[in-house]
């Protein structure tokens, strides 16, 4: 063997280790090479399931936001509408979102209530949560109350970028609120005048002492300057009579006037037999003077309703004093009054009040009604007009009849306490 | 007349001031009394004039002082209630039952005065003829049984002849009798002496 030919076969078997080498690397690299691409392809899967996720959330939150039978809105620190769902879009009054999405929220806020609107936006982006109601005029001009529960919205870095709010309308319930104000006062007024007319008497009695007084003190005056024998010394007492009597009248009307102010409605659920009863004790020294028995028919075992029993007690005591007093005017033999009570329907109750009495002339059933009509010589006039107005404050109504055979009827409804009341006491305490 | 006096029972001190003001106007006499019960205490029978009183009045009312003072002393000056708007029935009742008058409120002074005026006539004639009743049954208290069954008789319208059969005496002394009655009496006829044994009975 040649050198030459040992280097060659040296040469030969390096060139195949290294052949060996590079092949093993390669197939090396190429293993590595699959594995990452396995790794980044199920990352990539991975990945898709996230996005596929995170879509599915989108979806189901815009469903909810879609279909959410109330206003829901984002909107920026300047009130510029950012996102709006249908049912908002039919709360304001707009045709497509383009109407208010980009614009500002104030449009449809009424002016007087602007201000409000932006201190609580205010208050929002300072990190508070809050419930606030406005005038709207939506963008198709209809005047509404609305009620918004507002929250801030944070990003990732916990800054707050917009405002979340639930919008609903409230005009209704708004409405509710209102008449029930109204109704409370006009019971007021009529617990007022009613109150006046049970003090009628007293009153005048009250005024007619001072004003006779008065009356006495001038003429008495009058007759000895008129004789001419009197001097200026001799009547100044009874002239300082006379200034004190008028400021005692003077008392006795201030004193009327704070107490009408201070009678209010009483509303509570009230057994009306029992507010028969008691009008009836109250007519009781009438009766006796005047040779009258009263009777009850009571149904038994009614609905309770909804009253100032005080009031309605003064209702029933006046229509039997009248039938007391029209059957003693007319000097009818058999002074029957009957108070009769039934239940009418579902949700009233029905009193009665009726005599054998004379009855009322067909052409003055309505007068009869009328402030001050009286066919008395000592009448006012006021306890009908009173009555009725007592009644038409508690809902009800108060009408006359006169019998073929003689003989008057008032009869009156009241609302039962029934499934209406409920009802509203459940909505009530619902916004409560 | 002239010391008749007007009293005056009200509650209402004022308005009892100022009825006492308005009446003094015509000269009477007035007293004020602001319940009934303090015009019982003091009440004299002997008083002449009438009296003036609200018929609502706490306490006694004028309807029940009325009856008080009938039942104690029989006679009772004359009562003009002033009754308020409304209390008409009460006033009727009270005339009924014996009041004298009555006036509502407001009423006019001058008939006021006037009435006052009449009830204080009332009570004077009322006194006058008490008085005269009281002195003829003085009067007649002097006779003696014999002289008043004379004077019976002679009312009855009998004769003197009948008298003095019915009774057993002598014509003569049935007319000395019949003399003395009508001399006891200050009877100067004899239908004189009828009146008088007329009134006496009634009285
Ligand atoms: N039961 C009845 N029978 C016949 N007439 C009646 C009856 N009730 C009322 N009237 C008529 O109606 C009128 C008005 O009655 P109302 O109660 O309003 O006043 P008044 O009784 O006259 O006075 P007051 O204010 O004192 O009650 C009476 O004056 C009477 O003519
Ligand atoms: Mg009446």
């Amino acid at each position: 063997m040649s050198e030459w030919s040992g280097t060659v076969w040296l040469g030969a078997v390096a060139l195949v280790l290294l052949l060996t080498l590079g092949a093993i690397i390669l197939v090396y690299l190429l293993m590595r090479l699959r594995e990452v691409r396995q790794r980044l392809s199920d990352r990539e899967a991975e990945h898709e399931v996230v996005l596929d996720r995170l879509q599915e959330n989108e979806n189901r939150l815009r469903a909810v936001f879609e279909s959410e039978p109330e206003c829901v809105k984002l909107q920026s620190a300047d009130g510029t509408v950012l996102e709006i769902n249908p049912a908002g879009l039919a709360l304001i009054g707009a045709e497509q979102p383009e109407d208010i999405i980009g614009r500002k929220i104030f449009v449809i806020v009424a002016p007087e209530y602007r201000d409000y609107y932006r201190e609580n936006m205010r208050r929002v982006f300072a990190g508070e949560s809050v419930v606030y109601e406005f005038k709207a005029i939506t963008l198709k001009g209809r005047s509404c109350w609305m009620e918004s529960h507002a929250v801030p919205l944070r990003d990732a870095r916990g800054n707050i970028h917009a405002l979340l709010g639930i919008t609903r309308d409230i005009t209704e319930h708004k409405w509710a609120e209102e008449q029930a104000r109204r109704h409370q006062s006009e019971l007021t007024r009529v617990a007022r005048l009613s109150t006046m007319g049970e003090m009628a008497t007293g009153i005048a009695h009250e005024l007619n002492q001072p004003l006779a007084a008065i009356a006495n003190f001038a003429r008495g005056c009058l007759r000895r300057l008129r004789g001419g024998e009197v001097t200026c010394a001799e009547l100044i007492v009874p002239l300082e009579e006379i200034c004190q009597q008028a400021d005692r009248a003077g008392e006795v009307i201030r004193h009327v006037r704070d107490f009408v102010r201070k009678r209010v409605a009483r509303m509570s659920a009230v057994d009306i037999n029992l507010v028969v009863r008691s009008a009836v004790r109250l007519t009781e020294l009438e009766s006796r003077q005047q040779y009258a028995h009263v009777g009850l028919d009571l149904a038994p075992q009614q609905p309770r309703v909804w009253a100032d029993s005080i009031m309605i007690e003064q209702v029933v005591s006046n229509l039997i004093r009248n039938s007391i007093e029209a059957m003693a005017e007319a000097r009818s033999p058999h002074r029957e009054v009957t108070v009769k009570t039934r239940q009418l329907g579902e949700d009233a109750v029905e009193v009665e009040v009726s005599d054998l009495g004379p009855g009322i002339d067909g052409a003055l059933i309505d007068q009869v009604f009328d402030q001050f009509f009286t066919t008395k010589p000592d009448g006012v006039g006021m306890g009908l007009s009173i009555s009725r107005s007592i009644v038409e404050s508690h809902g009800g109504q108060l009408r006359a009849e006169s019998r073929p055979g003689g003989g008057a009827v008032f009869r009156f409804t009241l609302r039962a306490i029934g499934r209406t009341l409920a009802d509203n006491e459940r909505r009530y305490s619902l916004h409560h | 007349m002239s010391d008749a006096t007007v009293f005056i029972i009200d509650d209402d001190q004022a308005v009892a001031r100022s009825l006492r003001w308005l009446i003094e106007s015509v000269r009477l006499k007035v007293e004020t009394f602001t319940s009934a019960q303090g015009f019982l205490d003091q009440y004299d029978p002997a008083r002449a004039g009438c009296l003036v009183l609200d018929v609502r009045m706490p306490g006694l009312s004028g309807l029940e002082l009325q009856e008080r003072l009938k039942a104690q002393h029989g006679y009772h000056p004359p009562i003009i209630f002033i009754t308020g708007h409304g209390d008409v029935q009460m006033a009727v009742r009270a005339v009924q039952a014996g009041a004298f008058d009555f006036v509502e409120k407001p009423f006019n002074d001058q008939d006021l005065l006037d009435r006052i005026q009449r009830a204080i006539a009332h009570d004077a004639g009322q006194r006058d003829r008490e008085e005269q009743r009281s002195q003829l049954k003085a009067l007649f208290a002097s006779l003696t049984p014999r002289e008043r069954e004379v004077l019976d008789l002679v009312v009855g319208g009998m004769s003197n002849k009948g008298i003095a059969n019915a009774l057993g005496l002598s014509a003569k002394t049935v007319e000395v009798h019949r003399a003395k009655v009508m001399e006891k009496l200050h009877a100067r006829s004899l239908s004189d002496l009828v009146k008088m044994a007329l009134q006496n009975q009634g009285g």
